[in-house]
């Protein structure tokens, strides 16, 4: 049985979600492809910085107003999903204050509001800043969750009309002469293929777009740059924290729910390496220096863990040698391009302008099919972003106070949906997140979580300070108790939940994290007898 | 080479590693469901309330600060301070209800009461009295109040001792505190007693204030603050310039004085916080280099159970009051399991917290009756009134038992 | 203050060495700094089940005599056949002395079962809590599975998927109180230790058994998790009379009402028979004298140090922060210790959590009679004992409790015999 859409995105990251709730919005029956879940690449792997573009102001003038274009439309549209903390960018007695007058001046150019403050005050804003500045300039940055983003523009995306798949990978571009009209597609979980058929396939893949594109002799020229971060145990500053200089390596500190981040290195790694990431000593020790100058407080916080992402950078098609890299916004018409119709590859761009991207490529298939419809992403609100935070809390006040707030900070309005109706639904799983059985409930009835590890992507289990030793278990437990099929599959993924895991804590494993990874052990497999051989693994 | 390398973490509340191990040892959260457990309100609590101010839960007002979490902690975290500070931080700054001020000022109340102790002593002990004081209070009708002694320890001291204690060849500098000024003013008289006999004058301190612990649980940070910074004055001229220790006959005390101030006051006593410590290990010290300094009269045969107060297993100096009564011709010690008696202070004669505090002192009760012991040993005047109060034994400190069988 | 013996540690291997030590007349104090990790124990204490290359062991004694052949850093290898064949006799009946019932043969494994429903090979087990010979003889053919509403840190349906593998028939039984749903209401502490206080108080153990006999009935066997009898000796013996067929019980996640129970039976021994037990203090620093160890000073008792004849370093590994992890080498951070270890982290882990963990087996530096070695000399009166050694891996080979018994009474020996 083959099945026809109008377009096919192949995808699950912020870009694909977006556009997904596009086409829906106009009403394109669109079928969204995603080999894993959703914000699995790029997407979840960045700062989850809400840039007001002034890190850009100076050097690229045009990325720095799409981002405060879209910086200002998110604050509307995702306010469930972002932080609006702003930013300090601090000069330090090493940077000079020379940058700080064309900062400053680049940044009103692009239309980003840059105040200078007295260091006094930027002292006292944000005391986690390192006391030695000499220079602060307050700028509208903020955080953004990457993974609530994308959540809620694929809950609205189906709501509309779109088909969400996760965990189904594109093998071919199906072809007809000189166009692209479906895919072929495997399906993880059934273990099964098949063709799927559409007018448009959308290549949002990302890095990995680049072998998208390759399946239909294409070549798309990208340059996997490879991103380390750290994440802290707590909440170290209260504003984002950038050095007022030429963007650098581990210059940005963004405090985002209950953890801050420092980074990134900027690496660029062969094609092989980027489903491989592993994070060097080298690199902690950089993330380290560099940050403990932001803030010296870093140099006495615990690190959670240690990440990396890799950033789809494209060479500039009239450079084919690839040394122009443009971190704008790519869009390919692969039929003027390359001449072959019905496909077409977005790409570049940052998760900032994830909708500014699915705009333009919507708008491109819109173009492809006929659809005259208009875009109604900046303006329609996303679920979650409907209602006021406080209207929210006293829908569920019955629910524990730590655990209200939590719930509505990760699911805005619709923390509402969550069960809250008796003891037994407010009962803790994660006890560092505060997510409740009832939240799990509701992530897995309505949120398609897979596993743990996409559980952790919508709630937060696992992400606190004991990284899934304490809640790991018990949310097994959970997707364990429907039936025997269920209890095998979830005892098999918590030790895939701790393996992962276990490998963001591996490069800074010392002092207390290697305690508490001791500990883990003892639990899992000491008390629990667990262990990864093949009968555990299915 | 970043830092990192060589530290651990120095935000406290990081090294707890989730084992719940306080969630076991904690006694309020044992008997009181709304309680959210010291793992929940001190570390993970904090992570959350840096997140957003707004995370404080008032139900953390629940917390006796008895500190046995931080006993059990194998990671070091001062779990019970991170409670007590995050009230501090972000809990109601005024608002101070009646019933709060008076429990809390002891120092205010005892002035006021003991020139009429018997007056007030019978008043409150009446029904009536009682009755209006839970219902306007909210102070608890069964609870019955310590009694007040008629006149001060400080005014008797003046009086009688002050004079013969400028004789002795060494001298020492005593914190009574409230209890023994206004309630027990025997054991001040016994302690110089005992000093003396050891060869020590005992002199107070030039200007002494309720330690703060009553102010500090109630809210009333900046009175506790004030007091703090006075007491911290005179103890620094007693130890820095008359080279004089400072010693107590309060455990709850001398917890306050040594650490709390720091810890929860942010005022700094590192100089002088090793010179002030409970008179039992001071005698403890003292006594280990002659013992036969002491000499007894009765010594008929005396079973005493040694009870624990929750700030004295948080300093860890039981063994010190245990050893001396070990000490004393003929008295037999029983040392009941460590377990908080459920008083804390001012908590336990509030009315909301009446149910739990006696609930959470039920297994130390039953020890006490099973014990077969005469008579219960103690260094906290609030375990004392609540021991009193919920057994059928007395309850003395330990320096009033020996000093009673001294010849 | 003055002692015979000073341990510092208060886990198994502290309170085991201090109760050997007093047993035998000796004036010892224990310094512990928090509760152990006893408080996380499966309720079963492991001899050896394998040899580090991955070979399950059978009869423990002779794993241990052949690892004295093929790896002699280990502390069984260290001590010696002969000494573990006596220790590994004698600690049972310790152990049951201080009112911990256990049973376990150190010539034969048994297999004990997991809250996850694992069988796992261990040497002794606390008695009341389901063990079979080999993990497809277990003692019934039906049997279900009990567990409180609300408590997420036990799993029928994983235990029964695992017991389903054996051919055996599993249903489950769900049990709820008026005063369990009285600590739901907190939302975070709905764990071991509550619910076993609720079911201290008679009429709720009496509601409990109600609950379950009639699923009882129905089946050759119940099985409960580990959250009666955390103040009481006789619960599970109330409940068994109680119903028509047997109650085995299993080990949750923590914390462990085994393992807390069996930590405060042993600190009843310790105490009664005149041991000092200081809980909550953390030792700061050493004084020596002629190569060895005069004295040791404390946190909370400042100006009054710790002296005595011979210490005892019983401290932990990681978890216990007897040993403490930086970037790049690894601290005994009392006596500052050598410890054995590489240098280069990225030895110290492989990629997999459940794969072989070097820094696992790192730990203190000990001679051959457990001396504790420092700064290349070994302190004649300062012994290791417990997790803080080096040369294992406890959960792998399934020997840290053993180690720790064991080195113990091995430290505990040197020490009486030392004079």
């Amino acid at each position: 049985m083959n099945k026809t859409y109008d377009v096919i995105i192949i995808g699950g990251g912020a870009t694909g979600a977006g556009i997904a709730r596009d086409c829906s919005l106009r009403g394109i029956k669109a079928l969204l492809l995603e080999r894993s879940d959703i914000a699995t690449g790029a997407t979840g792997r960045n700062h989850g910085l809400l840039h007001s573009g002034a890190r850009y102001a100076v050097t690229d003038r045009e990325s720095a107003e799409e981002c405060i274009r879209e910086n200002m439309i998110l604050r509307r549209i995702a306010a469930h999903c972002v932080e609006e903390t702003d930013g300090l960018f601090i000069t330090l007695p090493e940077d000079g204050l020379e940058y700080q007058a064309r900062f400053v001046e680049a940044c009103r150019a692009a239309g980003i509001r840059a105040d200078i403050l007295d260091p006094d005050l930027a002292r006292r804003l944000e005391p986690a800043a390192n006391p030695a500045l000499i220079g602060a300039v307050r700028v509208p940055d903020g955080a953004v969750d990457p993974f609530r983003l994308t959540a809620s523009n694929i809950l609205d995306a189906r709501a509309h009309g779109a088909e969400i798949r996760t965990y189904v990978e594109v093998r071919e571009l199906l072809r007809e002469q000189d166009r692209i009209v479906g895919v072929r597609a495997y399906d993880h979980r059934t273990h099964s293929e098949e063709n799927l058929y559409a007018r448009v396939v959308v290549n949002a893949g990302g890095i990995w777009g680049h072998g998208i594109a390759a399946k239909a002799g294409i070549v798309v020229n990208m340059l996997p740059a490879k991103g380390a971060l750290l994440i802290f145990g707590h909440r170290v500053n209260r504003m984002v924290l950038n050095r007022c200089r030429k963007p650098a390596d581990a210059d940005i500190l963004v405090p985002g729910d209950t953890i801050s981040l420092i980074g990134t290195t900027s690496s660029k790694i062969p094609f092989d390496q980027i489903d491989n990431m592993v994070i060097t000593p080298d690199e902690v020790d950089i993330l380290l220096r560099e940050g403990e100058k932001l803030s010296p407080q870093l140099a006495t916080t615990r690190i959670l863990r240690a990440y990396a992402g890799v950033r789809p950078l494209v060479a500039s098609d009239d450079d084919p040698s690839g040394r122009t890299v443009s971190r704008g916004i790519v869009l390919l018409d692969h039929a003027s391009r390359d001449g072959m119709e019905g496909f077409i590859t977005i790409t570049g761009g940052k998760l900032m302008t994830y909708r500014l991207m699915a705009e333009w490529a919507t708008d491109l298939i819109c173009k492809k099919i006929g659809n005259s419809e208009k875009c109604r992403t900046a303006e329609i609100p996303l679920p979650g972003s409907t209602e006021k935070r406080e209207e929210v809390e006293k829908k569920i006040s019955r629910k524990p106070l730590t655990q209200r707030r939590s719930a509505i900070s990760r699911h805005g309005d619709l923390a509402t949906r969550i069960d809250s109706g008796d003891s037994l639904k407010n009962s803790l799983v994660c006890e560092c997140e505060e997510v409740s059985i009832g939240e799990v409930e509701y992530a897995m009835e309505h949120l398609s979580v897979n596993n743990l590890v996409d559980l952790r992507r919508r709630t937060r289990i696992g992400m606190g300070t004991c990284q899934g030793e304490l809640c790991a278990c018990r949310a097994a437990g959970l997707m364990g108790r429907r039936d025997a099929v269920c209890a095998r599959k979830a005892k098999a993924d918590l030790v895939s939940f701790l393996n992962e895991r276990w490998k963001g804590m591996q490069p800074i494993a010392w002092g207390d994290t290697l305690r508490e990874s001791e500990y883990t052990t003892w639990i899992y497999e000491g008390v629990c007898g667990l262990s990864d051989d093949k009968n555990t693994a299915q | 080479m970043n830092t990192q390398q060589n530290t651990v973490s120095e935000n406290n509340f990081e090294q707890c590693i989730k084992c719940t191990v306080c969630t076991v040892y904690c006694p309020v959260a044992a008997v009181n469901p709304d309680y959210p457990g010291p793992k929940q309100a001190g570390p993970d609590g904090e992570r959350l309330r840096l997140k957003r101010p707004d995370f404080f839960d008032a139900a953390l007002k629940y917390c006796m600060n008895c500190k046995r979490c931080e006993v059990a902690c194998p990671s070091n975290v001062r779990i019970g301070d991170i409670i007590q500070a995050a009230r501090i931080k972000y809990g109601p700054q005024r608002n101070t209800s009646p019933r709060n001020f008076v429990l809390a000022n002891t120092d205010l109340v005892g002035t006021l009461a003991t020139p009429f102790a018997p007056i007030v002593n019978t008043a409150v002990s009446l029904k009536p009295v009682r009755f209006m004081m839970d219902k306007v209070m909210g102070i608890d009708h069964r609870r019955i109040f310590p009694k007040y002694a008629h006149g001060t320890f400080t005014a008797w001291y003046r009086k009688h001792a002050a004079a013969a204690q400028e004789a002795f060849p060494r001298q020492v500098s005593y914190f009574h505190g409230c209890y023994v000024n206004y309630n027990n003013p025997q054991l001040g008289k016994d302690l110089i007693r005992i000093m003396n006999a050891l060869g020590y004058g005992v002199r107070l301190l030039d200007k002494e204030k309720c330690c703060g612990v009553a102010l500090i649980s109630n809210g009333l940070y900046k009175q506790a603050r004030r007091q703090a910074k006075t007491n911290l004055a005179s103890i620094r001229t007693a130890v820095n310039d008359r080279k004089l220790d400072v010693i107590t006959t309060s455990s709850t005390c001398t917890f306050t004085l040594r650490d709390e101030y720091p810890h929860l006051l942010k005022l700094r006593n590192e100089d002088v916080r090793d010179h002030i410590e409970l008179a039992t290990r001071y005698l403890y010290r003292l006594l280990q280099k002659n013992r036969d300094q002491l000499k007894f009269k009765d010594t008929t045969p005396l079973r005493v159970a040694y009870h624990t107060p929750c700030h004295m297993e948080k300093m860890g100096w039981a063994y010190y009051s245990i050893e001396l009564l070990r000490m004393i011709p003929g008295v037999e010690v029983i040392v009941l399991d460590s377990q908080c008696c459920g008083i804390a202070g001012t908590y336990g004669f509030k009315k909301e917290n009446y149910h739990t505090s006696q609930a959470v002192g039920e297994g130390l009760f039953r020890q006490i009756e099973a014990s077969g012991a005469d008579l219960v040993a103690t260094d906290c005047e609030t375990c004392k009134w609540q021991i009193e109060m919920s057994t059928s034994k007395r309850c003395e400190h330990p320096l009033s038992i020996l000093a009673s069988r001294l010849a | 203050m003055k002692f015979d013996t000073v341990i510092i540690g208060g886990g198994l291997a502290g309170m085991v060495c201090g109760i050997r030590l007093t047993e035998a007349g000796k004036r010892c104090a224990i310094v512990s700094q928090g509760q152990s990790a006893l408080h996380f124990s499966s309720g079963s204490f492991d001899l050896l089940s394998k040899l580090p290359d991955g070979t399950d062991i059978e009869d423990p004694l002779a794993g241990i005599a052949a690892l004295g052949r093929t790896n002699p850093e280990h502390p069984y290898a260290v001590m010696g056949a002969k000494r573990c064949e006596k220790y590994a006799l004698e600690a049972p009946e310790l152990l049951r002395a201080a009112g911990i019932p256990v049973s376990g043969d150190c010539r034969r494994n048994h297999c004990r079962i997991t809250p996850m429903g694992k069988a796992r090979a261990t040497w002794l087990t606390i008695d009341g809590y389901l063990t079979a010979e080999a993990p497809e003889r277990l003692p019934f053919r039906k049997v279900c599975i009990a567990n409180v509403e609300g408590f997420l840190d036990f799993y029928p349906e994983f235990i029964a998927e695992e017991f389903r593998k054996s051919g055996i028939e599993c249903t489950f039984a769900s049990i709820n109180l008026p005063d369990l749903e009285q600590i739901r209401r907190n939302p975070s502490e709905m764990r071991s230790a509550n619910i076993a206080r609720v079911f201290d108080h008679e009429q709720n153990l009496e509601a409990l058994a109600a609950q379950i006999r009639d699923a009882a009935a129905t089946c050759d066997a119940l099985i409960l998790p580990a959250i009666i009898g955390l103040n009481r000796n006789d619960s599970l013996e109330v409940l068994r009379a109680k119903l028509p067929t047997p109650l085995y019980l299993l080990p949750t996640l923590p914390p462990s009402i085994p393992g807390i129970r069996a930590q405060q039976a042993l600190q009843h021994r310790f105490r009664a028979l005149g041991g000092e037990y200081f809980l909550g203090d953390s030792v700061l620093r050493a004084e020596y004298e002629g190569g060895r160890v005069k004295r040791i000073f404390t946190a909370n008792h400042g100006n009054i140090p710790f002296e005595a004849d011979s210490f005892v370093l019983a401290s932990g590994s990681f978890f216990s922060r007897g040993l403490v992890a930086t970037p790049d080498r690894i601290v005994e951070p009392v006596f500052e210790a050598d410890t054995v270890h590489t240098p280069d982290r990225s030895q110290w882990y492989t990629l997999r959590f459940f794969g072989r963990q070097n820094y696992q087996a790192f730990g203190v530096c000990t001679d051959s009679s457990l001396h504790v070695i420092r700064k290349g000399e070994a302190i004649g009166n300062l012994y290791g004992a417990g997790a803080g050694l080096a040369g294992f891996h406890p959960v792998q080979e399934g020997c840290g409790a053993g180690v720790s018994l064991l080195s113990a009474l091995y430290v505990a020996d040197e020490i009486l015999n030392s004079k």
